[in-house]
């Protein structure tokens, strides 16, 4: 006697809490195995690009902030770049080491959300409350320095909004000190854990070849093999100053994409080390007109982001307002590849390879 | 065989035997850093109406009217529709004055949708800016006119000297 079976279809999401925002994922399943998955993105979409067009220059910080809200830092510091570049703007060399210092404390913050929350996709709720506790000191950090914890508009064109405060260096210290402590915690609560190894390992295996193809990037691209960190491999700011490595995977399954960032941690925190050390006297704000308007043309710049390459493309009509501002979104691009990372997986680890790609809604939406 | 989990559990249990990193909220407070975010707050007898502010909010929350008495403008409205403010600070950034700035007041919540707004300007300020306004301009003129009168006491005498 033979069972009659059919597929059907499960909408997971929009609103769930594993989809790490507002995202739906339509499921063909066969049983508990998915056949297909379409991606369907834009619950979050506020039009920012669109916005940005109705706005100075200036103007439009604070709406990056809203890209990816893990990493405010990183997003802002991705659209100033471009502007600077589109106008031939220099950068003085303690806004530099400013930037880097925040920006890579963004990365940080952003890669503990991805850790805590992916402990808490594969069911260990007790990682994500460590990350966040540890989270939490950077917050207070970005609080000192720009006035915000999340949104923290702190870059401008040309430099960043104020100096350093009073204490901060000393509480990023002390920061980066207890952080080895931490991470330690982590690799004994979450990495360490058979049950969290067994859900991950060998699951959702990612080619170097096929995530080279898809123009995947960030974590997701080097936990592949892939040697590809545009603070190593096409040095922007003041990132060839600096000692540190690029972490890699061996085998690109979800565990690889986990304990990627983990490692990358390391990394930022010695970066930050290097750039408290060496960080010099001057300026914070390079020469730029109090009107901000840059001549015609266009200029496309990437950052390294803590998703992977963030790019602004900003077209310039020579007025104050951008003719048109375009996000390359590492987040939106990374889920590219999802439908055949899903296929021929149970639906328990589709949270598993949903979440080790790390996406943020606020910038798969923009 | 679950060497990891045993491991895992003894770092909650170490770690439940440590001072607690929470704060119960209302009752107890963190400090807040001076350049934080919070309510914003109007100087009025700063403000010279130069309009920076108004200018640099991205999302145009700032509503600002003024009147000319005496050739001196005099803010007669200056309205801040927080429901749409980003916090992002460039408002306090531009104004040249610091007639505008965050407090730390982050505790923003309102029972109903009107009390949102932030009406900074009342009809008794504008009018004491103005009754200032008037009651300098009349001293200035009468200290004037003073002056004159002074002068043309003095002047018929120098005029009769010279004569």
């Amino acid at each position: 006697m033979t069972i009659k079976t059919e597929e059907f279809l499960l909408n997971l999401g929009p609103q769930h809490p594993s989809t790490h925002g507002v995202f739906r994922i339509v499921l063909t399943l066969d049983g508990e195995t998915v056949v297909k998955a379409v991606p369907v993105p834009g619950y979050l979409h506020r039009g920012i690009e669109k916005i940005a067009e109705s706005r100075t220059y200036t103007q439009v910080i604070p709406y990056t902030d809203r890209l990816d809200y893990l990493a405010g830092m990183l997003m802002n510091w991705g659209y100033v770049i471009a502007v600077e570049k589109l106008m031939g703007v220099e950068v003085p060399e303690r806004a530099e080491y400013i930037r880097v210092i925040v920006g890579e404390l963004a990365r940080i913050a952003s890669h503990l959300v991805a850790t805590g929350a992916y402990a808490a996709d594969i069911g260990g709720l007790t990682g994500f409350i460590y990350t966040f506790r540890d989270r939490e000191e950077i917050m207070d950090l970005f609080e000192m320095i720009s006035g915000a914890r999340l949104t923290p508009s702190y870059m401008r064109i040309g430099g960043v909004a104020y100096d350093i405060p009073e204490g901060f260096i000393e509480k990023c210290r002390k920061f980066l000190d207890d952080f080895p402590k931490a991470i330690e915690e982590y690799n004994g609560l979450i990495t360490g854990n058979e049950i969290f190894q067994a859900r991950t390992k060998n699951v959702a295996i990612l080619p170097a070849e096929k995530a080279i193809d898809m123009s995947l990037s960030g974590p997701v691209l080097r936990a592949s093999g892939v040697n590809y960190d545009l603070r190593k491999a096409r040095p922007y700011s003041v990132y060839d100053r600096f000692e540190f490595e690029v972490p890699m995977g061996a085998k690109g399954d979800c565990f690889d994409r986990y304990y990627v960032r983990i490692l990358e941690m390391e990394q930022s925190a010695k970066i930050i080390r290097q750039a408290l050390d060496q960080l010099p006297e001057g300026p914070i704000k390079g020469k730029v007109p109090k009107v901000i308007k840059p001549p015609r043309g266009e200029a496309y710049a990437e950052i390294e982001s803590s998703k992977g390459i963030m790019g602004t493309y900003v077209v310039s009509d020579g007025s104050t307002q951008p003719y048109r501002v375009h996000f390359r979104r590492p987040s939106f691009v990374n889920l590219g590849y999802l439908d055949e990372m899903l296929k021929g997986w149970k639906i328990a680890d589709v949270i598993a390879i949903l979440g080790s790609i790390d996406i943020v809604l606020g910038e798969v939406d923009a | 065989m679950a060497k990891g989990l045993i491991k895992g559990l003894g770092i909650t249990l170490n770690r439940f035997f440590k001072p607690k990193v929470t704060v119960q909220y209302p009752e107890e407070r963190l400090p807040l850093p001076d350049r934080f975010y919070g309510r914003p707050e109007f100087y009025y007898d700063k403000c010279i109406a130069c309009n920076m502010c108004v200018n640099a909010c991205p999302n145009r929350v700032i509503k600002l009217e003024t009147e000319t008495v005496d050739k001196k403008k005099v803010v007669t409205k200056y309205d801040f529709d927080q429901q749409y403010c980003l916090f992002c600070g460039l408002c306090q950034e531009a104004c040249p004055k610091d007639a505008i700035k965050f407090s730390k007041d982050f505790e923003l919540t309102r029972y109903h949708r009107p009390d949102i707004k932030i009406e900074f300007v009342k009809p008794e300020m504008v009018e004491r800016k103005k009754a200032e306004i008037k009651k300098a301009a009349a001293e200035k003129a009468a200290a004037e006119a003073a002056k004159a009168r002074e002068q043309e006491e003095q002047n018929p005498a120098a005029g009769k000297e010279g004569s």
